[in-house]
């Protein structure tokens, strides 16, 4: 009961600076997306009438939605010590560095930042517990709240989940995978608070995460198998006659290399979707309101949001477990592959 | 882990690199969308999580996995004294029972002695007991039997006393005192016989 009160205040809040975003909408330029475009017309046509106050015309769209899920160079901010009202802050625009013909853009985005949050977040969190353990191990006692939460959660991670797919001696890849989980465990928990925005609902976050993930998994085919690793990219079967094993070796291979891209591509999507799903969904149904603009209408969509958000909460930790989950299983392919 | 597995791993890493910036040319034309990828970003991400999985490695889990190994061990290490200790106990326990078994049959064979003991001692008592009875018994039954032939004895000379003393007085002057003495005397002699 206090926790489904506590989400409907963090609903709230986090809806806040989707109001304020609306006033200052008209002066970004709008972004074409085909599953916001209906319902920012909507408000524009149907929204009340303080919304307008400050407008003249009412013609053009104003898309609620894209900006949310996209990454841009503002930021929701607070806009003073009334921390329920928001502004639009805007991140430093650094000169891009050119490497060659390569121009790479430094200049920190509202992901780059998130992702900041998440990683001091994850360390502070992780470290906390780690220190919290110690001290309770000092004194000869199981640690107790906190750091024994931490601690549980780590260590079903390692011995349910991690250990189980990685195979014998997976010890060396348990660092990863846990960090994996934690950091987009926060990274996908902060887009779900007021003025934070989901990293792992961009396709660069994820991208990155699932190329790590795929050499890590190319790295540990390589440390076990040796030599052998070449087999998991050419398909050579010793059990054949030559004449067999050419045109198998021929089929198979580009298929054995497509299985090893196609892996780390579905990591990605699967967390980008994932993440983005709900927000749209959410969003949508926070935009209903103002497309109706009648208190009559609101009190249908503000449930199902939050609804929507309860679910987000749970989409958050398992989309989490699974990228961990995967990486370990596709460790433990690799590893086992290949005989 | 040669020199070909390295190279292979930098050929891979420089292919997984050059993607996004493929992917970022393709981008400049039109606005950001949800699928273009983002190579700044890209860059953060990857610096963000590499620091992030260094520095955890480094100091938070070892600590928490430190932690619980050592609660672990020393969650064993209970386990195994108190097996143990049960198995010391359980050896004193069996220990203690055989010789209260022991102490027991001891003590019911010291009963049992005693009982017998006593048993033959009462016996021996109750039989020492008869004896002496029959003992006295006999000997008083001797002393009677002497006294009563003694009394008849004396009674008798008494009698004859008497009896001569008075047929004496009678016959005092006209018979021997010793013929007539013998007569009676042979006289009773044959009445003591036939009474037998």
């Amino acid at each position: 009961m206090r926790f489904g009160l506590s989400l409907a205040a963090a609903l709230l809040l986090s809806a806040s600076p989707l109001l304020a975003q609306e006033h200052e909408a008209p002066a970004r330029p709008d972004v074409d997306s085909m599953v916001s475009a209906k319902v920012a017309e909507e408000i524009q046509g149907h929204a009340p009438e303080e919304q307008h106050a400050g407008e003249s015309e009412a013609s053009h769209n104003v898309d609620i939605i894209t900006p949310h899920i996209t990454d841009s160079h503002h930021m929701e901010c607070p806009a003073s010590w009334k921390i329920w009202q928001a502004r639009e802050c805007h991140l430093p625009e650094w000169e891009p560095i050119h490497i060659g013909s390569f121009e790479l853009d430094l200049s920190p985005t509202k992901h780059v930042v998130m992702l900041w949050i998440a990683g001091i977040l994850t360390f502070a969190t992780l470290f906390f517990a780690g220190r919290g353990a110690r001290r309770y191990q000092e004194a000869g006692r199981a640690p107790k709240g906190f750091p024994n939460a931490i601690e549980a959660i780590s260590l079903y991670m390692r011995n349910e989940v991690i250990m189980p797919n990685v195979g014998h001696h997976g010890e060396r890849y348990v660092p990863f995978i846990l960090t994996l989980f934690y950091f987009i465990l926060f990274a996908n928990l902060l887009g779900l608070v007021p003025y934070g925005s989901t990293a792992t609902g961009n396709i660069s976050v994820t991208a990155t995460l699932a190329i790590l993930s795929f050499l890590m998994v190319e790295w540990a085919g390589i440390r076990t198998l040796g030599r052998g690793y070449i087999n998991t990219i050419v398909y050579w079967p010793h059990d054949m006659p030559l004449a067999m094993k050419l045109p198998m070796t021929l089929i198979m291979t580009p298929v054995e290399i497509m299985g090893k891209f196609t892996k780390p591509f579905a990591l990605a999507i699967r967390l980008l979707a994932n993440m983005t799903a709900g927000h749209v969904v959410v969003l949508a149904l926070v935009g209903l309101i103002f497309a109706f603009g009648s208190w009559w209408v609101a009190g249908g969509p503000f449930i199902m949001a939050i609804a929507i958000m309860m679910l987000e909460l749970f989409v958050a930790f398992l989309q989490a477990f699974i990228f961990a989950v995967l990486t370990s299983v596709f460790i433990g392919q690799i590893r086992e592959g290949a005989h | 882990m040669g020199i070909v597995m390295l190279r292979l791993l930098s050929i891979l890493t420089l292919a997984l690199a050059a993607l996004p910036a493929a992917a970022q040319e393709a981008a400049q034309e039109k606005p950001r969308g949800l699928l273009d990828p983002h190579a700044g970003l890209m860059f953060w991400t990857l610096l963000i999580f590499v620091a992030l999985w260094l520095l955890l490695r480094k100091y938070a889990f070892p600590a928490i996995f430190a932690a619980v190994e050592a609660r672990e061990k020393a969650l064993e290490d209970a386990i195994a004294a108190a097996k143990r200790d049960r198995e010391e106990a359980t050896k004193l326990l069996e220990e203690h029972r055989r010789q209260i078994d022991a102490a027991r049959a001891d003590a019911q064979r010291l009963i049992a002695e005693g009982a017998k003991a006593g048993e033959k001692i009462r016996a021996e008592m109750i039989e020492e007991a008869r004896h002496q009875q029959q003992e006295i018994l006999d000997r008083a039954r001797q002393e009677i039997g002497a006294e009563r032939d003694r009394a008849i004895a004396e009674l008798r000379r008494e009698a004859v006393d008497l009896a001569i003393r008075g047929a004496s007085k009678v016959i005092e002057r006209n018979l021997d005192d010793e013929t007539n003495r013998k007569i009676v005397e042979q006289f009773l002699g044959s009445l003591q016989t036939s009474e037998r």
